[in-house]
């Protein structure tokens, strides 16, 4: 392009463009007319074909287009077909666009956290009915899963993974340091001072690291602790905040001695420099999920016990993820629903959770003799099962839920970065909670 | 045989930006029908402290953006535009930015200005110089994000410079030789002056970009620590996608597309009537 074109492109006359517009418009106005009508009815004779949308990459994409395909082989009349959503944390995004388009797909891998937004959508598919069949074992399912699955006492989807936030620590910097390893009952107090005496400024080598980017992973840390020291996020009806309390302070105190005072945590600013750090032994503890123990580099000897608690409240958190079914025709979501039921069957899913390394999502999960193989597999994961009992509390279902978050976010990370004193961040954070609250 | 490209431009442009002003006027939240909301949105976006923050921040980042830009793309320019052994790969290593890819700079980049362990830092400290928080802190995380789009920009106005800088006739600059002016001085009153119909382009193209500084932010701080590089279309994107107040994120754009067409307007303007008066050739 020659330098000159530019600015005379830009100066090109305002009439002669108006007028490319306008026919622009009329005609694209055609195409889409001509263009619309297309529909999701897959189904014809007897057969039925759905699509099921999910953002898995590597091992859990293959196993998971195992499971399509036994599926598909024993049931040639309901052919499933799998879609890469491009991630998922861009899930509810692209099944948005989806919606607009009028192309969505039947089943769709969506985070917990998107439940209550895509619940108010009017083509999702109720299961409150469908769950109560004896066959589905609906209870079998630990209860973060189900709970996360329930919007204003609507069941919206069936859990497609759980898990939950443990302690993993490094072993060897413990023993360099000369501090004894974490043990299950340890508390607050023992796990601030550990990671004080693992931190060392002149090696920039930390105790602990906190992702304070503000997003969701710096605020469910943040709940594990509140619920830890008695307090609740909202109210029990959702409609004001409750975290301004003698519960909330005690939480954000703790990450201020430890962040502020202290200096012992490193401050991730969300780009998961954490695990690369953890890896070349600059930091000694993370609070993550089993999702992260595949990135731990094999020469790491690391071990995993439960949160440190607050008086011997030892809760964690849990993010479940869901498969949401969404209606093209009774047959399409009936069979869609035979499938995800059939994917997260207990004797299903362990064969999943054996090539992933994912959690099992149902309590007889663990009885099958299967069971042993995986934690043959992934040793480490025995502390993460056994932590999911110690899941008491799920985040507010509610539409608002990503603006609540955003203020609490910002809150942790205020306080973390030293810009504001625990009591001004709650105060501030409660006030932007009410109104995200009442702004609905 | 224009009718496919129109076609194109109107439905990938032209559409989504009409059905952008609809969605301006109603309260939706890409879930459920929409309702009309008249001039509601526009309201509440007068009276939207966060909104005017980001407007703030936007301008802050365009008035060092844009200048800094332009200032070392000409000189890096200048200096490519000779010739000597090896010129073409100094070309190519102004220009390779220009082409990485906004997540591999974003990457790169908060590897490098890392607090504890980037190597800037660790350079600045050896030389006995003052370290920087830079993404992670809130006084300097807007800066770092003007370095590094500048790092990433400065190839783009050299190479425009460059090919505006090889047109102008050697003559022009022999004469003014002959007649007793410096090199130097040749280049800021002779070939400065000449290219001003491409500062102009530069000028309009860089400011619509800085005003709609999103990618780099996305990749890197996502708006925060605490808010410092929520910048208008971040904003906008976390109206729409994050919180899903879609009308009020249209409605944000649609000001934004006003802002900039104002300001493109007279900015050509400006430029046009300078050249004219200048004498340009």
């Amino acid at each position: 392009m020659s330098p000159h074109a530019g600015p005379g492109r830009l100066c090109a006359s305002p009439w002669r463009r108006a007028a490319t517009l306008a026919v622009a418009g009329v005609l694209a106005a055609g195409v889409l007319a001509a263009c619309g009508g297309g529909g999701g009815n897959n189904s014809s004779g007897g057969s039925t074909s759905i699509v099921v949308s999910h953002g898995y990459t590597d091992v859990e994409a293959k196993a998971l287009q195992d499971a399509a395909n036994t599926w598909n082989q024993q049931n040639p009349d309901k052919k499933v077909t799998l879609q890469f959503n491009g991630g998922n944390d861009s899930a509810l995004q692209k099944t948005l666009a989806g919606f607009t388009a009028g192309n969505f797909p039947d089943v769709a891998y969506e985070y917990g956290s998107s439940a209550a937004q895509l619940a108010r959508q009017p083509k999702l598919v109720d299961l409150t009915d469908k769950v109560k069949d004896p066959s589905v074992d609906w209870n079998d399912f630990f209860l973060s899963g189900r709970e996360a699955a329930m919007v204003d006492g609507k069941v919206v989807g069936v859990p497609a993974l759980i898990d939950n936030l443990s302690l993993v620590y490094n072993k060897k910097m413990f023993a360099d340091a000369g501090v004894a390893p974490p043990t299950p009952d340890w508390t607050w107090a023992d796990f601030r001072a550990a990671a004080k005496k693992l931190t060392d400024p002149s090696t920039r080598t930390y105790g602990w690291a906190y992702v304070n980017d503000g997003s969701e992973d710096t605020v469910w840390r943040y709940l594990a602790m509140l619920w830890q020291a008695g307090g609740e996020l909202l109210n029990a009806d959702n409609t004001a905040p409750a975290f301004d309390s003698a519960a909330g302070k005690a939480a954000l105190q703790q990450l201020y001695d430890m962040g502020v005072v202290d200096k012992s945590v490193y401050l991730d600013n969300g780009n998961g420099n954490y695990l690369n750090l953890f890896n070349s032994g600059k930091i000694a503890m993370l609070w993550t999920g089993p999702w992260d123990l595949s990135s731990i580099n094999s020469d790491i000897s690391y071990g995993v016990t439960y949160l440190p608690g607050y008086n011997g409240n030892h809760q964690t958190i849990s993010g479940p993820d869901l498969y949401m079914l969404f209606d093209h025709s009774t047959a399409q979501s009936n069979a869609a629903f035979d499938f995800v039921t059939w994917l997260t069957s207990a004797k299903e899913h362990i064969k999943f959770a054996i090539a992933t390394g994912d959690l099992p999502l149902r309590t007889s999960e663990t009885k099958l003799p299967e069971y042993q193989t995986f934690l043959k597999k992934f040793p480490a994961e025995k502390v993460f099962v056994a932590n999911l009992n110690n899941v008491k509390h799920v985040r507010p279902n509610i539409p608002q839920y990503a603006e609540v978050s955003s203020a609490i976010g910002t809150m942790v990370q205020s306080v973390l970065l030293g810009k504001s004193s625990p009591d001004d961040a709650l105060s501030q954070a409660s006030s932007q909670v009410t109104s995200a609250l009442a702004g609905s | 045989m224009v009718t496919p490209s129109v076609v194109l431009i109107g439905v990938f442009g032209l559409l989504p930006v009409a059905w952008a002003v609809w969605l301006s006027f109603q309260h939706n939240d890409l879930l459920t029908p929409g309702q009309w909301a008249g001039f509601d949105n526009y309201r509440q976006l007068v009276h939207d402290p966060v909104f005017r923050d980001s407007v703030r921040r936007t301008v802050v980042y365009t008035v060092l953006f844009v200048p800094i830009t332009l200032v070392l793309s000409l000189l890096a320019a200048a200096a490519l535009n000779r010739r000597v052994r090896g010129i073409s790969i100094y070309r190519l290593a102004v220009f390779v930015p220009v082409v990485t890819s906004t997540v591999a700079t974003g990457v790169i980049f908060t590897w490098l200005l890392d607090p504890d362990y980037g190597i800037v830092n660790s350079l600045l400290a050896k030389a006995g110089l003052p370290t920087f928080g830079f993404f992670s802190s809130p006084d300097s995380a807007l800066y770092s994000i003007v370095i590094m789009t500048v790092w990433g920009w400065v190839g783009f106005g050299a190479l425009i410079y460059l090919a505006a800088l090889q047109g102008i006739p050697q003559d022009l600059i022999e004469a003014a030789q002959m007649d007793g002016c410096s090199r130097r001085g040749a280049f800021w009153r002779i070939e400065v002056p000449l290219l001003r119909p491409v500062s102009a382009f530069l000028l309009v193209w860089l400011t619509i970009n800085a005003l709609q500084l999103f990618d780099e932010v996305y990749v890197t701080t996502k708006g925060g620590p605490l808010h410092a590089t929520t910048v208008v279309v971040y904003y906008l994107y976390q109206q729409a996608f994050q919180y899903f107040h879609a009308g009020y994120a249209a409605a944000i754009a649609v000001v934004l597309f006003v802002v900039i067409a104002v300001i493109t307007l007279v900015q050509l303007r400006l430029t046009r009537d300078a050249s004219e008066a200048g004498g340009a050739p």
